[in-house]
């Protein structure tokens, strides 16, 4: 076993980080307050999927609160939510984490039953249900299968899903990030049991998992001994390493368009960036978010909606995601359809604005970053999430403390050649959605 | 902990030690609502739309020049304003909520009318908004509860200058609380000093004159055609007693029991995890100051329309015709407190749940009495809860393609 100490921002104690043999790592964090977390990183979302089990990650996901050989399906939930704890999980492309937030006085029982779920699921046939053709007749018996169904609906439904999902498809060629996180219906309805089974096999192995505790504990190698014991792995192999050919720049900029029941225009702007090991470049795209839609004096909403008597624009915003095989950046408004033309020449406009950028911008940037960074360390959920997405995104924990020098270092020189390198409308998908009958 | 109470004003400052970011919450009791819907929260948006000191464009680059987070917020029962900082910059922090709440012009709001009606249609590009909207209006109406987007398109255009001026004026007059959490090591310095500065909020002449809704007088069915609708949602729900009644604790115990504790309330295991109907299905309960709703959702594919209504009513005859297990009550208890200790980690967190407890009318302990009287609900309070508001009139929204609506 490895122990190394990690100095992590606004932390009272350093990170403890612990490689075990097998290849599982163990994160402990100190932070004072009643309520403490215990969460698991698996490094498996639908980058490891293909166009036959796409949506496998996020319905393993669902069926792992299935039951176990220890607790009956359901138990988990009732057991741990009779404590107070909040309990879910989430699937996304490069991973799936589960997590459990609880008073700390119930830690003990979070790490067993949270550890057991992770290394022993049933995954069986009765919870999965039947396998059926989604565009038929329903099934008689509907479980999960279905339940996955009705939350694909449901994101079918979302105006900001659509246009978010048609530009991510635009963005790539080939990648599995092309693909959707959630998969199809065809696929969660008919896959079968040992497929899923198989996955979990896979992927699910203790090098390819990371486990996190947070909260105020007073002796924190008794924490560590407990996830020790109760992950009790079925296998010391190893997960298959993936190399997909990176897609770091569209080769070409796409346009894509639909239409919705909807009564305003929603339109996205993609553009392909850097993997999330560059930590500066990250940081820098980070920044162009804030100066460029990121709040009431960012660029975008300042020119367009704050100094506008009759704005056309309802929200304008930016975002950027880290992944590990590249990350994505992208500016997203909705609007009045009317003006749809406008819209996008407008924001064209601004981005090749973006070759010029203040010093005052940059230090309104600066300041935005740091406070966001305080306020992922306020609470034992938020502080859990930072250090997995560190561990299972970046792959190194130690970005948490490079993160503010790095910062503190970025010059406008620099950003400016980082916004024409990757904000370019030559490299961009734009998807819209319009209300029916304003295309 | 310090509290100053002044007829107007009452001040809370608490110490949380360590936490590099402090928040202050201010609300302003709504005593004396308006007719119109959109009044509030067009004063909510003004207020962060510039005052005599600076123009709006000056208020935020000063915020985001010093990493300020300001906010405005419209309830049913009161405006709230927050602002949560880094802990040096406390005097700019208190001083911008100063001018804002003394010195706002209101000198924006034709701009905020426009911007605001054309938000309105975005919200109801959601199924599910629309749907609440209308939920609303229909088991609040002829209150000021039923403000809704929808009542707000149809009365925006008679909203003017002076009334939101008036509107304002009655909020500085009626009831209001300031509480500061952060890391105040002299509690009592900070209180005098907030005391000192926002003395002109003292005064205290509009007392309430709103009725509380005591039941609904018929139940009503709302169905509302949304033909490209994948899934159906669907909103069932009664009137309850309001907030600070016997029932309360009660209601939010049975409540958490039948929907909103998470995965495993009775509804999502019987529902979903044993029917298959849905990806999404709860129970919620807002208390306000005049009247409660405890309601129940479901988003499910359109030709389970009927078999959920089913399901809502046979998980509510269970509960009125058979005690729920001992087992069963200590853990919704739990689930309860460990949900409230959740939620009050952070100090933007607790300051609002401080503010909002006082402006409601509960006292400073409320927090620690409100763990007794959770703890006192027994199994007999669940069923005879359930007996006494879910079998009466309800108000039933669907929104769905039209082939459905007849269920």
């Amino acid at each position: 076993m490895i122990k190394e100490k990690i100095d992590y921002p606004y932390l009272e104690k350093p990170i403890s980080l612990y490689t075990l043999d097998n290849g599982h790592k163990i994160a402990i964090a100190y932070k004072k307050g009643e309520m403490a977390n215990i969460s698991t990183w698996v490094k498996t979302g639908s980058i490891n999927e293909d166009e036959t089990n796409n949506g496998v990650s996020h319905f393993l996901e669902h069926l792992m609160f299935k039951g176990t050989k220890q607790f009956k399906p359901g138990e988990f939930d009732k057991i741990l939510e009779r404590k107070g704890g909040i309990i879910n999980a989430a699937t996304w492309k490069d991973y799936t984490f589960y997590y459990v937030t609880i008073e700390k006085k119930h830690i003990d029982l979070a790490i067993k039953m949270h550890a057991d779920m992770m290394v022993d699921p049933t995954l069986s046939e009765e919870e999965i249900g039947p396998a059926f053709d989604p565009e038929g007749e329903a099934p008689e018996e509907k479980r999960e299968r279905y339940v996955v169904i009705e939350e694909i609906k449901m994101g079918e439904d979302n105006d900001w899903r659509k246009v978010y999902e048609i530009t991510n498809d635009a963005m790539y060629e080939n990648h599995p990030y092309k693909r959707k996180v959630i998969g199809t219906k065809q696929i969660i309805a008919t896959i079968p049991q040992k497929d899923i089974m198989s996955y979990y096999k896979t992927f699910y192995t203790p090098d390819n998992i990371s486990t996190i505790v947070v909260g105020e504990f007073d002796n924190e190698e008794e924490i560590l001994n407990k996830v020790i014991e109760n992950f009790k792995f079925k296998t010391d192999k190893k997960a298959p390493i993936k190399k997909n050919e990176l897609e770091i720049k569209m080769k070409k900029p796409k346009y894509v368009e639909k239409t919705s029941e909807t009564n305003t225009g929603y339109i996205m702007f993609g553009f392909l960036t850097d993997t999330s090991k560059n930590l500066k470049e990250s940081i820098a795209l980070n920044l162009l978010v804030s100066i460029l839609g990121g709040s009431r004096t960012s660029r975008l909403n300042s020119k367009y909606i704050e100094q506008v008597d009759e704005p056309h624009y309802n929200s304008i915003d930016t975002c950027y995601y880290q992944f590990r095989e590249g990350n994505n950046f992208f500016i997203e408004a909705n609007f009045d359809p009317k003006y749809k033309e406008t819209v996008i020449e407008e924001i064209k406009a601004e981005l090749k604005n973006l070759n010029e950028i203040t010093e005052e911008e940059l230090k309104r940037a600066k300041k935005r970053v740091l406070v966001e960074f305080v306020e992922s360390a306020e609470t034992v959920s938020d502080i859990a999430d930072s250090i997995g997405h560190y561990l299972t995104v970046c792959e190194d924990l130690s970005y948490a403390k490079k993160y503010e020098t790095t910062l503190e270092n970025i010059t406008k020189k620099y950003l400016e050649e980082i916004a024409q390198e990757y904000l370019n409308e030559n490299n961009c998908a734009i998807g819209v959605v319009m209300p029916k009958g304003e295309n | 902990m310090k509290h100053i109470k002044n007829e107007g004003l009452e001040i809370v400052v608490k110490n949380n030690p360590k936490t590099p970011r402090s928040a202050i919450c201010c609300v302003f009791s709504i005593d004396t609502p308006t007719e119109l819907s959109g009044v509030s929260n067009l004063t909510s948006r003004l207020l962060l739309r510039g005052t005599n000191k600076r123009t709006a464009e000056e208020l935020s680059l000063e915020l985001q020049d010093n990493g300020i987070e300001l906010s405005t917020e419209s309830k049913r029962d009161y405006l709230k304003i927050d602002t949560v900082f880094l802990n040096q910059d406390f005097d700019l922090a208190v001083e911008i909520l100063e001018d804002i709440i003394k010195n706002s012009t209101f000198k924006e709001l034709d701009k905020e009318i426009f911007k605001l009606k054309a938000e309105i249609p975005a919200v109801l590009d959601s199924s599910t908004s629309k749907l609440s909207d209308s939920f609303t209006r229909t088991i609040f109406k002829n209150h000021h509860y039923e403000n809704s987007v929808t009542k707000t398109l149809e009365d925006i255009d008679k909203i003017d200058s002076k009334i939101v001026n008036e509107f304002w004026g009655t909020m500085l007059n009626s009831k209001k609380v300031i509480v500061a959490v952060g890391d105040f090591e002299d509690e009592e310095k900070i209180s005098n000093e907030l005391n000192k500065k926002f003395a002109f909020l003292n005064k205290y002449t509009e007392k309430t004159k709103i009725e509380d809704i005591k039941n609904l007088k018929e139940s009503k069915v709302v169905k509302i055609e949304k033909n490209s609708a994948n899934q159906a949602h669907v909103i069932q729900g009664w009137i309850t007693d309001s907030i600070n009644t016997e029932d309360y604790p009660k209601i939010i115990v049975m409540n958490n029991l039948m929907g909103s504790s998470g995965l495993s309330s009775r509804l999502f295991y019987e529902l979903r995890d044993k029917q298959g109907l849905a990806y999404t299905v709860r129970s919620s309960y807002e208390a306000l100051r005049h009247a409660g709703v405890i309601s129940f959702y479901i988003g499910t594919t359109p030709n389970n329309i009927r078999k959920s209504l089913d399901g809502f009513r046979t998980e509510i005859e269970k509960l009125q015709n058979n005690l729920p297990t001992e087992e069963e009550l200590q853990g919704a208890k739990e689930n309860v407190l460990g949900r409230l200790a959740y939620f009050s980690q952070t100090n933007e967190q607790q300051a609002h749940s401080i503010c909002r407890d006082i402006i409601l009318g509960r006292p400073l302990d409320f927090k620690e009495r409100y763990t007794e009287m959770i703890n006192s609900v027994t199994r007999e309070d669940l069923s005879e809860m359930a007996k006494k508001y879910l079998s009466g009139n309800d108000v039933i929204a669907v929104i769905a393609p039209s082939d459905y609506l007849e269920f």
